[in-house]
């Protein structure tokens, strides 16, 4: 039991490429939501100018770590979270949903691989 | 029992529960397993409700704080590994929430977020010297119901009310994967951890001492206790159950604490965004000091030296050295650039290893008539504390491997 569950850590810990790779695409795909709903709110005048201000540096400033952690930074899903950082802080919500929906059907291939 | 006392008594543990890690949890966990995981809180709260009350009566009837109790009943040695181990947990946890204040004040003003983690911390600390004991807990407890926000927030959503009731029974969902199913896990732990953290029994055990508490309190500890440790659970699952219904469906994490206060601001517009920001910054500001002075607790009652709010910082000069010092300690973990969530995570970790060893003296010596008299653990509280000191225990031996193997809950 106790050498199985070191394999099973050392795997989890050593291991790359997209499997590797799947908790910073679920991330990045969270960022993407999130500014999408704080841009939704922004437009909606749900909230204050600054908090919308801060919110989006903080999601871009995730963005970029959760980018430099990938193990295949010139992959599909390295392209879509780089298109990503590329839209404006105001982007349309729909806009940064379309990327959400390319990151999760990214997440659901690799998962279900 | 004053009414009024006891009415204060109750808001104060309302608005005093939530911190930056139920934040953080409760948001996440919603958003990714829906209403799953209600029965967490609920049941991490009976836990809490047990170890709290005894630590409460402890002081109360053998005016012994729970660090006093640890020397003797665990030996130096182990008493000593356990000091240790508390400090850094609670300490990891005390930088957690000066972190999380930053975060708040930099979403509420725009100024740099590590400027506003110094200047919150001034402003904590300044309240910690100035006000006496009953009224730091207070002005931060009665502050952090704005927090009731969240509340208001989801009853105004319309959720299906069947299925955040139906989250209330302990379940694993039947359609998750491997993966999916250790993320849950992780979860669990966590929650658990989130709402036991061992300091809520420091501090609370201290402070019942420093309000002189006696036999005629018992009654006042038991309804703070339950009543209000309730109340102030039943928020984190109102943030849950928001979340389940906003944010899952949007495919929101949320990597952000500043997110979850957009489960105000979606049904009330910016006047809730305002009063959810406020009443996170008042909550966690209450959760700095009480880890703070957990922490000073802690160490002076271990080593026997003066302690205590009540007394003028100076006629105990080592208990002050104490909270200064673990307030610039957290302080300086902030400023090195540590991530809030991370030190959020590592603070749950830290802390379900610590719980085994903060919980069992506590039960040990609430169950010992020689010290409690007619007052020691009936059989409620004794099935009670020891069905959760078997389930803390097993919680800390997987909480490491559930980390590591979910990548800290993420996949």
């Amino acid at each position: 039991m106790r050498c199985l569950l070191l394999t099973a850590l050392l795997v989890a810990a050593c291991s790359k490429g997209p499997d590797a790779d799947l908790p910073a695409i679920g991330e990045a795909r969270s960022l993407a939501a999130e500014w999408a709903l704080v841009n939704e709110q922004a437009a909606a005048g749900h909230v204050t100018p600054t908090y919308a201000r801060t919110m989006r540096a903080k999601l871009r400033e995730q963005l970029q770590t959760s980018l430099g952690s990938l193990t295949q930074p010139k992959s599909e899903y390295g392209n879509e979270v780089r298109s990503l950082l590329a839209a404006s802080g105001d982007a349309s919500p729909e806009q940064l949903r379309a990327h959400t929906r390319a990151l999760k059907r990214i997440e659901d291939s690799l998962e279900s691989a | 029992m004053n009414p009024l006392e006891l009415t204060l008594g109750i808001m104060t543990a309302v608005g005093g529960f939530v911190d930056i890690s139920e934040l953080v949890f409760a948001a996440q966990a919603g958003s990714i397993f829906g209403y799953a995981l209600i029965w967490a809180f609920a049941f991490s709260t009976i836990g809490i409700m047990a170890f709290g009350e005894m630590a409460g009566r402890v002081a109360a009837v053998a005016n012994q704080p729970v660090f006093n109790l640890m020397r003797h009943r665990l030996g130096l040695k182990l008493g000593l590994v356990t000091l240790f181990a508390s400090l850094l947990s609670t300490l990891v946890t005390c930088a957690a929430e000066i972190g999380g204040l930053g975060l708040i004040l930099h979403y509420l003003t725009g100024a740099p977020y590590l400027l506003m983690s110094v200047v919150s911390t001034a402003v904590v600390m300044a309240s910690m010297w100035v006000l006496p004991f009953k009224w730091i807990e207070r002005v931060y407890g009665l502050l952090g119901l704005l927090m009731l926000v969240f509340a208001a927030a989801l009853v105004a959503i319309h959720p299906p009310w069947d299925k955040v009731l139906g989250g209330f029974v302990p379940q694993v969902p039947s359609s998750l994967s491997t993966k999916q199913l250790l993320q849950f896990g992780y979860f669990g732990v966590a929650i658990l951890s989130a709402v036991m953290f061992p300091y809520e029994a420091y501090f609370y055990s201290s402070g019942g001492m420093e309000e002189k508490w006696g036999p005629k309190d018992l009654l006042t500890n038991r309804v703070t206790t339950t009543v209000g440790f309730v109340l102030g659970s039943l928020l984190a699952i109102a943030i849950l159950a928001s979340s389940a219904q906003l944010f899952g469906p949007a495919l929101v994490g949320p990597e952000e604490p500043g997110t979850t206060a957009l489960e105000a601001a979606i049904p009330f517009g910016r006047a809730g965004l305002l009063i959810a920001l406020l009443g996170m910054l008042m909550a966690v500001a209450g959760a700095a000091v009480e880890t703070c002075m957990a922490n000073a607790y802690a160490i002076s009652q271990f080593f026997g030296w003066e302690w205590g709010r009540h007394k003028k910082p100076w006629d105990a000069p080592r208990f002050t050295i104490a909270w200064i010092a673990f307030m610039l300690l957290a302080l300086a973990i902030v400023l090195t650039g540590a991530d809030v969530m991370t030190l959020v995570e590592y603070a749950v970790l830290f802390s379900i290893i610590v719980l085994p060893l903060t919980y069992l003296p506590l039960m040990l010596l609430a169950g010992d008539k020689g010290y409690m008299g007619q007052y020691a653990n009936k059989w409620l509280a004794k099935g009670l504390g020891w069905t959760y000191f078997v389930i803390v225990c097993l919680a800390a031996a997987a909480a490491i491997p559930l980390y590591l193997l979910t990548s800290g809950g993420q996949a």
